[in-house]
């Protein structure tokens, strides 16, 4: 039988051996931070760069961050691999919250073996996808890296099962906001990961993305470029749209992503977040009278009538620098957040080529899998034509605009500035081309199957000139077609629901969208999935 | 010192040229009004800086991509 003297001995023993504990466990974990690695940190001021547990500080709401899986050890199974030293396997993973939102995030730790992807780094990676998928949580990867580590992928007992981290994004898309913020160099591996998000966005500068950097460029063309001019943020986010935005700071970025953020619900069976408007709704501007010029000839700027028609100060645009004939832009009417894709006649005329069609295809694809009603502002001159068109395979790749907008369910309303002309009219859901909930036009509109003058020479040509004066001709018959499409005769045929005064535009958007059930039916048949064009 | 090419975004004719060599500009402006699909259509700044030269002159017809000024900032 113990005695009361030894149960007291056995006891203060069982303690000591549990504060031992704890103590050895606040060790582990002090050694993951930043001020116990100071020679880390050195090397991040030395580029004037932030450290991944820096960026989660910036990023989330204060002391909101919980990690997991930060006293991983990295796998050391193989030869070139057994003496690694890589804490938290040189990702930083868990949940932290975002203007009070839970959101899953996994920080690349650049300062351990150049951030490459360990093993275990890639489990956490999947347990975060899990949380996300289960929780309907966004999921965010603050990126900067390389891909595969090499200690690990060159050794087919490893890299032969591959992983199956993009099976795990791709079922996660459409479900929760993903975004990827490149941080710093991002070359493979980040890339392939950004390619499936929802919102990319990288720091001028400093960020770099694309298949692979220079160094294996080199190895495997013999050519030299620099990383910054094969994958910097002017390549790859205002030439090529592969990243949405492109900001100045690691501040601007972390604020990027959460003004992204908050127009989405946090899951796609949620409505988006309504926010509270001191914007009247009934507030008309007379500046919308003067927008369009009553010269055809003359452009405008389609973001006046954007800032204009929206709530002050709401409209965040995507792809700014990408494509800039066509805008997409987050905005919010009365609180409700809305996506505006909208023809920039000041850029090339407002004209449909392929990076226009494609990133507003993209664009309406999210609105439409996260409820934000989409708003069409049109003034389209047309679907580009031409050897030079047809040689950016435009045929099919506008395909893709006009599948996107025939299957969103989402509210939609369309509105016609100026023109409205042939493909690119039904392209941007003008009329009854994709069921919106009200299409409208302005008292400027002028809507017909293409451009006037080019139908004049198309089909009249021997008319005008067989005769005595094949100008004068030519121009009566312009200006006989030209009477009959206008707006008023637009609406006279049922085509459209109404012609505005451009000023209640503002108005009867937030009314229509109040009106609207949060989806329109959808007519698809019970079929598997559709079929992109591309 | 950066050297900007700037470049048509359209084909068409150059319609007017607001701007003269020496003069600053801000990103944005229209440097070379190009007529095409019966529309003016600007070709802007790319950035702000100083016109340093003009390669069209008006009534030219210019190709998309091609080189119509350049831009010191």
């Amino acid at each position: 039988m113990t005695s009361r003297d030894d149960r007291q001995t056995d006891a203060a023993n069982a303690a000591e051996t549990v504060a031992d504990k704890l103590a050895a466990l606040d060790a582990a974990k002090y050694a993951l931070g930043d001020a116990a690695r100071p020679e880390a940190v050195a090397k991040r001021r030395a580029m004037d760069m932030a450290t991944a547990r820096e960026r989660l500080d910036m990023l989330c709401d204060d002391d909101s961050f919980r990690e997991i899986g930060g006293l991983v050890e990295p796998d050391r199974g193989h030869d070139l691999s057994r003496d690694l030293i890589a804490p938290a396997d040189g990702a930083v993973t868990g949940t932290g919250l975002i203007d009070q939102k839970p959101v899953n995030i996994l920080a690349q730790d650049f300062t351990v073996l150049g951030g490459s992807i360990g093993a275990v780094a890639d489990s956490k990676c999947g347990r975060l996808v899990k949380f996300s998928r289960e929780r309907g949580q966004p999921m965010v990867m603050l990126l900067e890296g390389g891909g595969h580590r090499i200690q690990d992928g060159m050794n087919a007992a490893h890299f032969a099962a591959a992983s199956p981290v993009f099976r795990e994004l791709a079922t996660l898309s459409g479900w929760v906001p993903m975004v990827t913020a490149i941080m710093g160099q991002g070359f493979a591996g980040p890339t392939a990961y950004a390619a499936l998000c929802d919102f990319v966005v990288m720091v001028r500068g400093q960020s770099t993305m694309g298949i692979a950097g220079p160094a294996l460029v080199k190895a495997g063309t013999a050519g030299e470029i620099t990383k910054e001019d094969l994958g910097g943020a002017e390549r790859q986010a205002d030439q090529q749209g592969i990243a949405d935005l492109a900001v100045d700071s690691e501040e601007e970025c972390m604020q990027a992503i959460r003004t992204f953020l908050s127009y989405l619900p946090q899951n796609a069976s949620e409505a988006p977040p309504v926010v509270p408007c001191d914007d009247p709704i009934g507030r008309r501007d007379d500046a919308l009278l003067e927008v369009v010029p009553a010269d055809s000839r003359r452009v405008y700027n389609m973001k006046k009538v954007i800032d204009t028609i929206a709530d002050k100060d709401s409209v965040f645009e995507l792809k700014p620098g990408y494509a800039r004939n066509m805008i997409t832009a987050f905005a919010r009417l009365n609180g409700r957040p809305v996506g505006i894709f909208a023809n920039q006649p000041m850029r090339k005329g407002g004209i449909l080529d392929v990076p226009a069609c494609e990133k507003a295809a993209h664009f309406i694809a999210m609105c439409d899998a996260f409820g934000l009603p989409l708003v069409s502002l049109i003034d389209i001159p047309g679907i580009s034509i031409g050897p030079a068109a047809e040689d950016t395979g435009l045929g099919r790749r506008s395909g893709r605009l006009f599948f996107e907008m025939g299957i969103a369910t989402v509210p939609l309303a369309s509105v016609v500035l100026r023109k409205g002309y042939g493909g690119g009219y039904y392209a941007m859901g003008g009329g009854r081309a994709f069921d919106a909930n009200i299409a409208l036009a302005w008292p400027t509109a002028e809507i017909c199957a293409m451009s006037i003058e080019g139908a004049v020479d198309v089909a009249y040509r021997k008319q005008y000139e067989a005769a005595s004066d094949p100008q004068a001709k030519r121009a009566e018959l312009i200006a006989n077609i030209k009477a009959q499409t206008s707006a008023l005769d637009a609406a006279s045929g049922f085509g459209i629901d109404d012609v505005i005064d451009p000023r209640d535009t503002r108005r009867i958007l937030i009314e229509t969208f109040a009106n609207c059930p949060a989806r329109r039916i959808n007519p698809a048949p019970p079929r598997h999935r559709p079929i992109s064009p591309i | 010192m950066k050297t900007t090419q700037i470049e048509s975004e359209v084909t068409g004719t150059v319609w007017s040229i607001p701007v003269d060599v020496g003069e600053r500009v801000a990103e944005d402006d229209p440097i070379i009004m190009v007529e095409s699909m019966k529309m003016e259509i600007p070709v802007c700044a790319p950035a702000a800086g100083t016109i340093t030269e003009i390669k069209v002159a008006q009534g030219d017809t210019v190709n998309t991509g091609q080189v119509v000024a350049i831009l010191t900032s």
